[in-house]
């Protein structure tokens, strides 16, 4: 157990946008705002601070805390892509169980379009700049589209398995208000829709955007008990395989088992996943590494089941980036903002029946042809 | 045959001593790689010491130019504006003959040519002038 006493007591999403209206910090700010709000903290307690954001540098933790008009004990900036939100929320948990601040808020977000994503990808680092760009390598969909057609060829993973992934997540994000794309989408439309980079289509790729989402750590006993959710164990791994350029699996197998054990659960446990879902394939490839079924059986498994809020693998269940849009960082913060909803029960129109236990992964710091970064937690609803 | 002109308007890699010998090779139409001196390892790209064991004695040995296509995709959209007229761009995981895996793009009149487990050869050296970093087409 990461932490018996203290654990995620907050929550808060800003709006989402096309098109940046405001900075990334107005963006974070506002989900700092609802999810202080939440938790019924006043901001003058909050004395730890974890950004997750590859585009805050050259501002850092502490600038940010000049900005944001913070005093602080503990402070980090995650650079970890999209598995660092996740990454930022653990160490905040163990930052408030070995006492060095009492309330962190973990952040995530940006404030971007299309044309600035497409422009900051070919200067993401120097791997990508030097080797990837020169090459007009499409952008994050041409590497996606390799590892996908290489678990196709491999396992005989068809479109249609993959595409209920993200026809399952429409009709989620149907009832999330938050969502910039909710128009209904069929099978026919996933199949149909234009090809980007093939394998991928259009809906297999996510829209850059503006936004931000927040939780809050902190003792638990400062909610009621009905809004407590705990962490109970949490894990992250880099660069594994090491060596690959394409691969199969993205590290949360390297740590999946020592995870349910911390947990004292397993696989079967979780009423959820919110995974991490840039493309179809990597939800796929977190479902498979982390044991939800066997590695190449993600196929089956997905056409055995319906990934709705109400269906038999509740997946991504407010729609996630697929639907929302990728808010920058805040693409690894979208998922566990949706699962502390859940688990308080605060999921509105969408709302689960049984959401006692969920699983929350990261990935992402996509560098030479992969994302190099995984991580998980497993949350429970207290009551 | 007169060599094709390289196009200004491709980003270029920024040239640094760690890579300038590969950048170097493949002005010549042939792709260099490192080989470890302690280790033995070959890879791609470029770096100062051995990914593998952090020797910085390292060798580079110039490659046959042949490999294998591992997996890849035809980009249709969302490339940047000095490649949209050459839609689809085909990217591929390339393992090369000496034992390094590298992502290049495949040269083919006919895209829908390229498939899995082809083998593939560099472009030849006035072929090669267009392109900024080692290219390949179908063998
Ligand atoms: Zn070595």
């Amino acid at each position: 157990m990461l932490s018996c006493d203290n654990g995620l007591i907050g929550y808060g999403s800003s709006v989402y946008e096309k098109r940046a209206t405001r900075t990334e910090y107005s963006y974070l700010a506002e989900a700092a705002r609802a999810a202080l709000a939440s938790a019924g903290v006043d901001k003058s307690e909050v004395d730890g601070l974890a950004i997750s954001s590859t585009t805050l540098p050259p501002d850092n933790a502490a600038t940010a805390a000049e900005y944001l008009g913070l005093e602080l004990s503990w402070a980090s900036v995650s650079t970890a892509g999209g598995a660092g939100a996740v990454i930022s929320a653990i160490n905040a948990t163990q930052a408030v169980e070995s006492g060095k601040a009492r309330y962190v808020l973990c952040l995530a977000g940006g404030a971007q379009d299309m044309a600035f994503f497409q422009d900051r990808m070919l200067r993401f680092n120097a791997a990508i700049a030097d080797y990837l760009a020169p090459h007009g390598f499409g952008g994050m969909n041409g590497l996606f589209a390799i590892i996908t057609r290489k678990h196709m060829e491999r396992y005989g993973t068809g479109r249609e398995q993959l595409g209920r992934i993200a026809v399952h997540q429409r009709a989620n994000a149907r009832l999330n208000e938050q969502a910039l794309l909710r128009d209904p989408m069929t099978m026919e439309d996933y199949l149909n829709a234009p090809v980007i980079a093939d394998p991928l289509v259009l809906f297999d790729c996510v829209l850059p955007c503006s936004g931000a989402e927040a939780v809050l750590v902190g003792p638990l006993d400062r909610v009621a008990k009905e809004k407590q959710v705990r962490v109970q164990a949490g894990a992250e791994r880099h660069n594994h395989p090491v060596g690959e350029v394409a691969p199969l699996s993205g590290g949360w197998e390297v740590f999946r088992d020592d995870l349910f054990n911390e947990a004292a659960l397993g696989p079967g446990d979780m009423d959820f996943v919110q995974a991490y879902d840039d493309y179809p394939i990597m939800v796929a490839i977190q479902l498979e590494d982390l044991g939800f079924c066997e590695k190449g059986g993600i196929g089956p498994f997905l056409e055995a089941n319906t990934m709705t809020w109400d269906g038999s693998f509740p997946l991504n269940t407010g729609g996630a980036q697929l639907s929302c849009g990728q808010s920058g960082g805040g693409g690894g913060l979208i998922t566990l903002v949706e699962a502390v909803r859940q688990l308080r029960g605060e999921a509105g129109p969408r709302q689960m029946k049984n959401a006692n236990h969920g699983l929350v992964s990261g990935y992402g710091m996509v560098g030479y042809g992969h994302g190099l970064s995984a991580s998980a937690m497993i949350l429970e609803s207290v009551t | 045959m007169t060599a094709t002109q390289s196009n200004p308007a491709y980003p270029q890699p920024r040239e640094t001593p760690t890579n300038a010998p590969m950048l170097a090779a493949w002005r010549e139409g042939m792709l260099a790689l490192q080989e470890c001196d302690v280790c033995g390892h070959v890879f791609f790209y470029p770096r100062s010491v051995c990914p593998n064991c952090w020797d910085p004695s390292l060798t580079w040995i110039t490659s046959d130019g042949r490999g294998r296509i591992v997996s890849f995709s035809r980009i249709h959209r969302g490339l940047p504006e000095a490649f949209a007229d050459e839609a689809p761009i085909v990217l591929a995981e390339i393992a090369v003959t000496e034992g390094a895996l590298m992502l290049a793009r495949i040269i083919c009149d006919d895209a829908e040519a390229i498939q899995s487990a082809l083998p593939v050869r560099l472009l030849s050296k006035p072929e090669a002038a267009r392109y900024p970093l080692p290219t390949f087409t179908l063998d």
